[in-house]
């Protein structure tokens, strides 16, 4: 048999129908999930990540401070004064805003050209697509943010929550507006009529995003649930506990790929394996009442 | 501190477009626009009664410039000396401030794509050189000179009752002013009436609408966060594998 070498650890019993949702978990149960981790985002996604949120930092604070007039200002007017102190002059200030936002679009532009395939399309349709209880979540969480609603019976989620989905879309949305509306204004594209209405949405954009980055900077970097997120934009993994509770139907899905593979390696050996949801237990899995590890030896 | 302003002496002036000529070559002005003008209106009245009047214009500097309101980026901003200025490093040409102009004295330069207007040739003035229309005028019509000192020649032509182009409804401070005793400026004034400041359809909406309620959004988000880390920082963090 090949693959000797791969080894599986104990693993948590699978008493519950894995189509409905989560259950409580005993301690020994979270624990091992808690050791055990799962790849979550590509070395593209995360470099994406902090190259568009260096270059939204730099955007909001050089952006902000270039707004003076009374009726768009923003920031306060020793804030103003402190960035023009520190790029020189404002026309600098702008310049520097520019060459950021050129380079922004130009990042997000070779990862929708190039990246299609393999990230772009693949994030679309598998991440962003809204189903059932996507749209179920939103009463839920607000049930749950008021003590109503517990966490187990909250839908179970994709790769991402629905949440989350909402605002990539406001994001994404957000994201094309601001790689239009930014050109057009900083090379005068068009005529004054279309540089004026360039303006308003590239506020509305940036606004947008802006009225939901403090969720999701909370949830990720300080919300003690949520915070493996935020550790899952270094590393690219979670842990299974948290992919379990949080993400319960990416993680199925992570768990059924792992288990055609299984099977398919067990298969050689003349073992045929029951689909997951009928396994009792998750790695070692269970045939006929006998239970096989991943070698496929009858333990 | 000096405050600069012109006079423009009706009476004198002949109508010869020297100094819209000279504007226009000084700074390479492209033909549909003006930094600098003399519109001549159609003679008036009826023989031998007839008038027969000019409007020289330019950039009033004012000292309440609704253009200096309406820029965004501040590229528009008045000077100490009471110059209004366009710093062509920040125009991003989105002409706002050409729809809030009263007296129509800006242009979007069709090759730079920036801003343009009459600067009272501060660079000219700050070398102690007189602007260029004013030193080209065979009749001496229009008079350069600092208002704050009392004794020049703009500020006793202002006391003599040069008045500059406002109305009941316009009035952001103007410093161009004009002298007239044979009853020409009211025709100007009804020609040429300094319009109401306009804000463009997007500004509008932005300001009275979109503005409030992104402050609402990001407000409300930012409290609601802060009062889920406040309970969070009082409740004290309990480890999730428990």
């Amino acid at each position: 048999m090949e693959n000797k070498n791969i080894k599986l650890n104990d693993d948590i019993v699978l008493d519950h129908d894995l189509l409905k949702g989560p259950r409580h978990l005993s301690f020994d149960e979270k624990r091992i999930l808690a050791t055990r981790v799962m790849k979550k985002h590509g070395v593209g996604g995360v470099t994406l990540h902090w190259v568009n949120a260096i270059s939204w930092f730099l955007l909001i604070f050089t952006g902000t401070a270039l707004l003076s007039a009374s009726y768009l200002q923003f920031a306060p007017l020793w804030y103003i004064n402190m960035m023009d102190g520190i790029f020189g002059t404002r026309g600098a200030m702008l310049h520097f805003h520019i060459a950021v936002g050129v380079f922004w679009v130009t990042t997000l532009l070779l990862y929708g050209i190039f990246g299609y395939k393999n990230y772009l399309l693949d994030f679309v349709k598998h991440d962003l697509t809204i189903d059932k209880d996507d749209i179920r979540w939103f009463p839920a969480k607000a049930k749950n943010l008021a003590g109503k609603l517990n966490h187990y019976e909250m839908p179970p989620q994709g790769t991402y929550n629905a949440g989350q989905k909402a605002y990539a879309v406001v994001v994404a949305f957000s994201t094309i507006t601001l790689m239009i509306t930014g050109p057009i204004m900083a090379f005068h594209i068009g005529s004054t009529t279309i540089i004026q209405w360039s303006m308003m949405l590239h506020f509305v954009a940036t606004m947008s995003v802006f009225a939901g980055v403090f969720v999701h900077v909370y949830m990720a970097a300080l919300f003690p649930e949520e915070r493996p997120a935020f550790f899952s934009m270094i590393t690219g993994k979670v842990n299974e506990l948290y992919a379990y509770l949080h993400h319960y139907k990416w993680w199925t899905e992570i768990k059924n790929e792992e288990h055609a593979f299984f099977a398919e390696e067990l298969k050689k050996d003349g073992i045929d394996l029951p689909a997951l949801h009928d396994c009792k237990n998750i790695a070692n899995h269970q045939v006929n009442s006998k239970v096989y590890d991943m070698n496929g030896d009858e333990l | 501190m000096s405050k600069y302003a012109m006079v423009i002496d009706m009476d004198r002036c002949i109508a010869c477009h020297a100094c819209e000529v000279a504007c226009r070559s000084h700074y390479d002005v492209p033909v549909p626009y003006y930094r600098n003008w003399v519109h001549d209106l159609r003679p008036e009245g009826v023989y031998p009664d007839i008038k027969k009047v000019s409007y020289v214009g330019l950039c009033n500097h004012c000292d309440d410039a609704p253009c200096v309101k309406a820029c965004p980026t501040g590229a528009t901003y008045k000077r100490k000396d009471g110059v209004v200025v366009v710093d062509k490093d920040l125009c991003i040409g989105c002409g706002l401030c050409i729809e809030a102009c009263p007296y129509g004295a800006r242009y979007i330069d069709p090759v730079k794509e920036k801003v343009d207007k009459c600067d009272f040739c501060i660079d000219r003035v700050e070398q102690g050189v007189e602007p260029a229309c004013v030193a080209t005028c065979i009749a001496s019509a229009r008079i350069f000179g600092d208002i704050d000192d009392p004794n020049s020649k703009v500020s006793q032509l202002i006391a003599n009752g040069a008045q500059p182009n406002v109305s009941s409804k316009v009035n952001v401070g103007p410093n161009i002013y004009y002298l007239d005793s044979h009853n020409h400026f009211p025709v100007v004034q009804a020609a040429f009436p300094p319009k109401v400041p306009n804000m463009p359809t997007p500004q509008k909406m932005w300001t009275k609408v979109l503005r409030p309620l992104f402050w609402l959004a990001i407000g409300g988000s930012f409290l609601g966060q802060l009062a889920a880390f406040s309970t969070q920082l009082f409740k004290g963090e309990s480890d999730i594998k428990e």
